[in-house]
This record gives structure tokens, C-alpha cells and sequence, in this order.
């Protein structure tokens, strides 16, 4: 039992008091990037006005970084679905799983703060709220195929037969979408900054906006750290309730 | 190399004879073609839709009969108890080009059929006959390719059938808009009319592409799911 105990706790890899000083530093960092995204005093980090977009370009401090953790921790739950094919840990497999239910959440996330924002700028005065864009619809058909994992990791029971089917369809998906890289941009038109035609983010984003945006990256991710470690470790800790609940045989 | 594919070919064999015994499969697919091809006859009527729209609906009907149809390659194997005989016998990636080459050639049926019927109701004339056939050969090879190792995956999940759908359509995006746009392409009175084969240059790419990579993916994933 103790070797086995043993063998959970380091598999959590994590450093109590590390974590904290972790957390607490994402926490004022988000702190300090959610201040600096509302300052509306005019004196400090005042963005410019543009015409339409007005004060929903302070948007982009949250949308934008949402995508880019979506697209970070798909990378990461697929590096974990293929050293869980490779081990056969189940640590593995529950970072795997994690790491795609946060990429759903980041994803759904994206898309509701994309759909509105686009609503009340770009669709302005029309009724739309979808429109095929290409990196709206690579972002739901990642949403779709993340929904499709949990559906079928509920219909496996037992624990080391789904992380193995699980990984596979992760890894499966995980090839198939950067044809939607390809395929969509030739077949539907964007609106987003650096697409065909639409001048590059570099050259429309003023400088002093930057100086939020970039640590909302950061900011974001490090949430996105927070809560993984925190759901990786919160399910190790309840397995382990789990193990000292059944009966010895 | 020689005995790989002399036991590839044994699977896909038996899976032909066992087919051909009972037609079960083909018969399905037939029935469910010529359903959803009237159930959309149905609901348009004689309404005047765009060639975009009609090559929509034509894939529409492909897909789910590929959805419905192509599942039963590996639960086949589970009801019957056949599963440990061909993993004593054979290797997975044996097991899995025999059923990839079935797969592939039911798809290609039912896509033909499928054509044949869609064209004759819905009075579509077709520009580029060629560039409609290289289409669908590639499409129903990405399809096989994608539907063959989701077949296997729910096979050993415990309510098997209605989860292939759910799996299959989200990796089936890209070869959905690929397919959609050339047969758009082929069809008379699309926007690119003659065009049509330098329209669809990057569209061909792509399935092509798409086919080569999920058969890959394939073939290196299927041991995790064949072999307990």
C-alpha cells in the first residue's frame, strides 16, 4: 500500500508550496491584466478610439488570448494521449483528459466572446451572429471533436481500455485538423486581422494596447495551468479515497 | 511482404464472401440511399436549388449512409466471436488494409448508386464527368480511411452502433467542404463552368492529401485499438 501511495504522490509531481507561490502569482498577474484591460480613466493605457469598434476593441484582451490557450492545450492534451499510448500510465490519460476538457472550456469561451464581439462590429445592424469564418469554424469543429472524445470515453468502462481508445481518437482528431487550415481559408472569407486581403494585427493594434495584450496571454495560459494542475491533482487524491474505500480482498 | 498482403487479401475476402452471402450490408445501403434521397426530394420539391446546394445534399446522403453502412465492419467481428481467430491469425495492420479495401469498395458502390439516383431525380446535368468521378473516388477513399479505424474504435465501446456518427462527422469537416466544392465544380451551371479542373486543383489536393493522412494515421493507431 505504501509503495503504491508512494507511486501516486510522485506521479502528481507537484510542489506544494511552489504551487502556491504559483498561484498567487497568476492570480495578481490576472489581477493586474483585468485592471489594466478596464482602466477607463483616460490617463492610463487610454486605447484609441476606432470608428465601430470604440471600446469592444478591449475585447481583445480576452478573446484572442482564449484562442491561444484553446489552440496550446490541444497540443498538450495531445502530447499526453501519446505518451499514454506509449506508457500505458494512467497519469496520462488523466492529463490528457484534463487538458481536453479545458480545451473545450477555452474553446466554447472563444467562440461566445468571438460571436458577440463580431455581432456588434462587424455584423453591426444585421441580425447575424454565425458567420463562416474560417477561424470560427475551425474552432467549432474542435469543439465538436472534443464533445465527441467525452462521449466516447462514457461509453468505455474499463479504466485502461478507454485511456487507450480515448488517446487513439484524440491522436485521430489531432491529424485532421490542420486540413481545416488549408481547406477553409480557400473556401470562405475572413474578417479577422491577417487573413487574405486584411492588414497583418501588427499593423492595426496600437502599441498601448499591447501592453495589456501580452501579458493576457500569459495571464491566460497561467489560468489555464492553474486549473489543470489543480483538476490533475484533485483527481489523484480522489482515486486514492476511491483505493482506501474498498474492501482488501 | 509477399505473405502481408496474401493475409490482407484473406481478410478482405472473407468479408466479400461473407457479404455477398447474406448482402446485408449492401442491401442496407441501398434501401438507406434511395430513403434519403427521396426523404430530400421530399422536402425541396420542385423548388430551383443552386448546384452548391445540390452537391451539399448529395454528400449529405453519402455521409450517413457511410455512417450507418460502415460501422458494422468490426462489430461484425465482435457478435460473431471472430475477433480472437483473426488476431491469432493475423497482424492488425493485415486486418485493418483487408477492411479498408471492403470498406472502400462498398463506399464506392454506394457513392456511385448514390449519383446515379441523385442525378436522374433531382435533373442535375454534369459539365466535367470526369473531375464528378475523381472526386468521388477520393472522397469515398478518405471516407474509408476515416470511418474504417472509428469502426474498430466503437466496436469495443458497449453501445456500438449510433456512436459512429457522433465521432466520424467533426474529422470529416475538411473532406466535406473539399468534396462539396469540386462536385459543385463538376455540375453545369456552377460559377466556375469550364473551369471547373482549375477550380478544383486545391479541393483535389486536399482529399488527396486528407485520404494519405488519415490512412497513415491509421495504420499506426490501429494496434492500440485491435490488441488488448
Amino acid at each position: 500500500m505504501n509503495v503504491m501511495e508512494g507511486s501516486v504522490v510522485k506521479n502528481a509531481g507537484i510542489n506544494p508550496a511552489l504551487y502556491k507561490k504559483v498561484r498567487l502569482a497568476v492570480v495578481v498577474w490576472m489581477t493586474v491584466v483585468v485592471l489594466g484591460a478596464f482602466s477607463f480613466g483616460g490617463l492610463w493605457l487610454n486605447i484609441p478610439r476606432i470608428n465601430m469598434l470604440e471600446h469592444t476593441a478591449r475585447n481583445l484582451y480576452f478573446h484572442v488570448p482564449m484562442w491561444f490557450t484553446m489552440m496550446a492545450v490541444t497540443l498538450v492534451s495531445a502530447y499526453h494521449s501519446y505518451r499514454y499510448l506509449q506508457s500505458g500510465q494512467l497519469i496520462r490519460d488523466i492529463r490528457a483528459r484534463v487538458a481536453a476538457l479545458l480545451a473545450l472550456v477555452f474553446g466554447l469561451l472563444g467562440l461566445v466572446t468571438g460571436s458577440v464581439w463580431a455581432h456588434y462590429t462587424w455584423y453591426e445592424g444585421t441580425n447575424i451572429w454565425w458567420n463562416f469564418d474560417p477561424k470560427q469554424s475551425m474552432a467549432a469543429v474542435q469543439v465538436l471533436i472534443y464533445g465527441a472524445y467525452f462521449v466516447l470515453r462514457s461509453a468505455l468502462d474499463d479504466p485502461e481500455k478507454r485511456g487507450r481508445i480515448a488517446a487513439v481518437y484524440n491522436l485521430f482528431a489531432f491529424t485532421t485538423v490542420p486540413f481545416l487550415l488549408y481547406v477553409l481559408p480557400r473556401q470562405m472569407e475572413s474578417l479577422h486581422p491577417g487573413a487574405e486581403g486584411n492588414p497583418a494585427f501588427s499593423e492595426i493594434t496600437d502599441p498601448i494596447m499591447r501592453l495589456v495584450f501580452y501579458p493576457a496571454i500569459i495571464g491566460f495560459i497561467g489560468v489555464f495551468w492553474l486549473l489543470y494542475t489543480q483538476r490533475v491533482r484533485t483527481i489523484l487524491i480522489q482515486q486514492r479515497l476511491d483505493a482506501l474505500d474498498e474492501p482488501e480482498l | 511482404m509477399a505473405a502481408w498482403l496474401h493475409g490482407a487479401w484473406a481478410v478482405f475476402l472473407k468479408d466479400l464472401k461473407l457479404e455477398l452471402r447474406s448482402r446485408y450490408a449492401i442491401n442496407m445501403l441501398l434501401m438507406f440511399v434511395l430513403a434519403a434521397i427521396l426523404v430530400v426530394l421530399f422536402a425541396v420539391g420542385r423548388e430551383d436549388i443552386s448546384t452548391k446546394v445540390q452537391a451539399g445534399l448529395l454528400w449529405i446522403v453519402i455521409l450517413f449512409s457511410a455512417a450507418v453502412g460502415l460501422g458494422r465492419a468490426f462489430i461484425a467481428e465482435e457478435e460473431r466471436g471472430t475477433v480472437l481467430l483473426l488476431q491469432l491469425n493475423t497482424r492488425g495492420s493485415m486486418v485493418y488494409a483487408g477492411k479498408l479495401v471492403f470498406n472502400f469498395l462498398l463506399v464506392l458502390g454506394v457513392n456511385l448508386v448514390s449519383l446515379g439516383v441523385f442525378l436522374v431525380l433531382l435533373s442535375v446535368e454534369v459539365a466535367l464527368p470526369g473531375l464528378l468521378l475523381l472526386t468521388l473516388v477520393l472522397g469515398a477513399l478518405g471516407l474509408a480511411g476515416a470511418t474504417t479505424l472509428l469502426a474498430a474504435i466503437i466496436a469495443r465501446t458497449a453501445s456500438r452502433g449510433p456512436l459512429l456518427p457522433v465521432l466520424l462527422f467533426p474529422l470529416l469537416m475538411p473532406l466535406l467542404l473539399s468534396v462539396v466544392n469540386a462536385t459543385n465544380n463538376s455540375f453545369a451551371g456552377s460559377i466556375p463552368g469550364p473551369d471547373g479542373w482549375t477550380a478544383s486543383l486545391n479541393a483535389l489536393l486536399a482529399l488527396f492529401g486528407f485520404a494519405g493522412v488519415v490512412i497513415t494515421a491509421s495504420v499506426l493507431l490501429f494496434d492500440y485499438v485491435w490488441n488488448d
